[in-house]
């Protein structure tokens, strides 16, 4: 069996922990190296992991990948996307996509013309419950859909995610485009407009830590996400995606992380809800795996990501001018 | 003893009939509806007398209080004509579809040193009532992100089918989310700026609204109300509070004590049950405490300036669902 040569870069972005565990777990995946501009941190991800670290990343794209998975910091998606692009290399990148539309259409060009695959890192297009949601829907047990409600909470980050310039913004930029992408997935439609309110309301960190955002898509179904790091340090659960479907005919909700385990802890002095959901991570990584083996086009593609981020961007536009902002269209 | 007579003897009608029969200083004396059974029925519980229309129960009198539970659009005729002959009024909500009629109604009052009241009954539930108390307490600090739910099927039993027309009922946003924005307004503060989005009749049988808040304190706030709900769902209203310091969430559905599972001629139904807060309870209260303002000749507790505040944001949303704008709240 030919293996898939995977490497990682940087593990700025917690998630890429788990990815590269997921990766690791693959009978058909070669761990390639982990490049980290952090030295400590990549050197501990290395041993963790079992593989080689490498202090450039150019090095680690010389090493000879079928892909690479890209968790920096935001902004740097951009130039770690197109580099890899141009040594043809497969991309999974970290949401949001990028910090602006413009990076977004160039790292899509790159990938084009250089004919890699590039994938956003939408885990809940592969979570067991939103895709039973998804197939109830498609089977029309509601009908056809009017309106949606998302909610994305969770706890405020640290370090380089309350940095504008590393991060592109705060609980907007960060959590608007995982349900910006399933509602548009869901609907079928681009989106048309968007309002938002929100600002740095609870957490005094001088970042939007709260946000409500409303948008309309093309064929009049119209949807809120709220996008806010709404939950205290000792909230129970990290993190919270729910969505309400309203259709013509019924009515679903959905919680991508509703199956818990209760926790009375006393010697650790907390109250916790231990998710047993198979969150998606395994299948998105499955997935880019497969791409990487066959070339075909994948779910949750860069595209997807860039199309869920203009809703950021007219998000963070609206939040400026208080009032409804059309929405940007990136070139596909 | 606080005499009243009711015009309207539908669902709220009935609701607050049941309400007086609890209440020691209020009788009802007199029952106005156009159905004779409705009407009828509910005089019977009273021993009150029953009129056909409310030109006959006011040429006969002998009452202190107009209890208005008719469709929105009528509020303002009758209140406007009973305080105008110096009896008291408490009204269903809405006040009225419109600022003007709403002012015309408060003017009213005033001018005839009546009690005026409206029914914005979720102020007496008690959850609403307890999260209230530690928000003013300071328990979460700031308010800064409130969400609110009030979701159920189509009500399928008015008359005319009047909530289906919006010239009548005003919609989802006027006649339901209503009670979150004037509790919002109530607990939390004043809003400055809206943008809605509802069916707006565009579809058969079903309305659903989203509105999002933004208030004079800097607080964003989440409504949702809806009437889309499939037929026989269970009635369902949630609220979630975030502050700097603390949050708090309730849903009755998911905290209700009591649920039920029955299924007859093979028809299964769940339904959930609260003693403490359904309907009754809080109407009860609500009543009470506005018999006794007029029993004593002091303030009401939800007062017309209170409700006319609530319908300007309420009517800003309803514009904000129509021109697809934001609304800034007049002042």
């Amino acid at each position: 069996m030919k293996k898939i040569r995977i490497g990682v870069a940087s593990f700025e972005h917690m998630h890429a922990k788990s990815y590269t565990r997921q990766a690791s777990l693959m009978e058909n995946v070669e761990l390639v190296g982990i490049y980290d501009g952090d030295e400590y941190r990549g050197t501990e991800m290395a041993s963790l992991f079992h593989t080689t670290y490498y202090s450039s990343y150019d090095d680690l794209l010389d090493a000879g990948l079928d892909g690479v998975i890209i968790c920096t910091n935001n902004r740097d998606h951009a130039p770690f996307v197109v580099k890899a692009a141009a040594r043809k290399v497969n991309i999974l990148v970290e949401k949001p996509f990028a910090v602006n539309l413009e990076d977004a259409e160039a790292m899509l060009s790159a990938c084009k013309e250089n004919g890699v695959r590039i994938m956003n890192a939408f885990p809940l297009r592969f979570n067991p419950n939103i895709i039973e949601a998804k197939k109830e829907i498609d089977e029309g047990k509601i009908g056809n859909i009017l309106c949606i409600t998302g909610i994305n909470h969770g706890k405020i980050p640290s370090g380089w995610f309350l940095d504008r310039t590393l991060s592109g913004g705060g609980g907007i930029m960060d959590h608007t485009v995982h349900l910006a992408d399933l509602i548009r997935w869901f609907s079928a439609s681009e989106y048309k407009n968007v309002y938002c309110e929100g600002g740095c309301l609870l957490h005094d960190k001088g970042i939007d830590d709260t946000g409500l955002v409303m948008a309309e898509m093309e064929n009049g179904v119209f949807a809120t996400i709220d996008c806010s790091w709404a939950h205290h340090a000792n909230y129970p659960i990290w993190p919270q995606v729910d969505m309400e479907i309203i259709g013509t005919k019924g009515v679903l909700e959905v919680k991508a992380f509703a199956q818990v385990n209760h926790y009375v802890d006393e010697a650790q002095g907390k109250i916790e809800d231990i998710s047993w959901d198979e969150g998606g991570d395994e299948g998105l990584v499955r997935e880019f795996v497969d791409v990487c083996a066959t070339g075909r086009e994948p779910l949750a593609s860069g595209l997807d990501g860039a199309r869920a981020l203009e809703v950021t961007d007219g998000a963070y536009r609206s939040l400026a001018s208080h009032e409804k902002e059309e929405v940007r269209h990136v070139r596909a | 003893m606080v005499r009243i007579a009711l015009i309207g003897c539908g669902t709220m009608g009935r609701t607050h009939s049941a309400a007086y029969a609890t209440i020691g200083n209020a009788k009802v004396v007199s029952v106005c509806d156009l159905d004779s059974a409705k009407r009828t029925k509910v005089a019977a519980l009273h021993g009150a007398e029953a009129f056909a229309s409310y030109e006959e129960m006011e040429a006969k009198g002998g009452f202190d209080v107009l209890d208005v539970c008719l469709p929105t659009y009528l509020h303002k005729e009758y209140a406007v004509r009973a305080m105008r002959k110096g009896y008291h009024v408490f009204s269903e909500k809405p006040i009225a579809l419109n600022v003007e009629d709403a002012e015309e109604m408060v003017r009213t009052a005033r001018e005839n040193h009546v009690k005026f009241s409206v029914g914005h009954v979720l102020r007496f539930f008690p959850e609403y009532v307890e999260v209230e108390k530690e928000i003013q307490s300071g328990r979460l600090g700031v308010p800064r992100l409130i969400r609110t739910t009030r979701n159920q099927a189509f009500p399928a039993w008015s008359w005319e089918n009047w909530y289906q027309d919006e010239k009548k009922s005003g919609g989802v946003i006027m006649d339901l989310v209503i009670h979150d924005i004037d509790w919002i307004l109530h607990a939390i503060g004043p809003v400055e700026r809206v943008y809605a989005k509802s069916f707006n009749g565009k579809v058969e049988k079903q309305d659903h609204c989203l509105v999002i808040l933004k208030l004079a304190s800097g607080a964003i706030a989440h409504v949702e109300g809806s009437w889309a709900y499939p037929k026989g769902s269970p009635f369902r209203m949630t609220y979630e509070v975030v502050g700097t310091k603390a949050q708090v969430e309730y849903d009755s559905v998911s905290d209700s004590p009591i649920t039920l599972r029955t299924n007859t001629n093979d028809v299964p139904e769940c339904q959930f049950l609260n003693p403490m807060a359904q309907a009754m309870e809080p109407y009860r209260k609500e009543l009470q405490l506005y018999v006794d303002a007029v029993d004593h000749g002091t303030d009401v507790v939800v007062t017309g300036e209170e409700s006319i505040e609530t319908l300007r944001v309420v009517l800003a949303a309803v514009k904000s669902s129509k021109t697809g704008e934001s609304v800034e709240v007049s002042k």
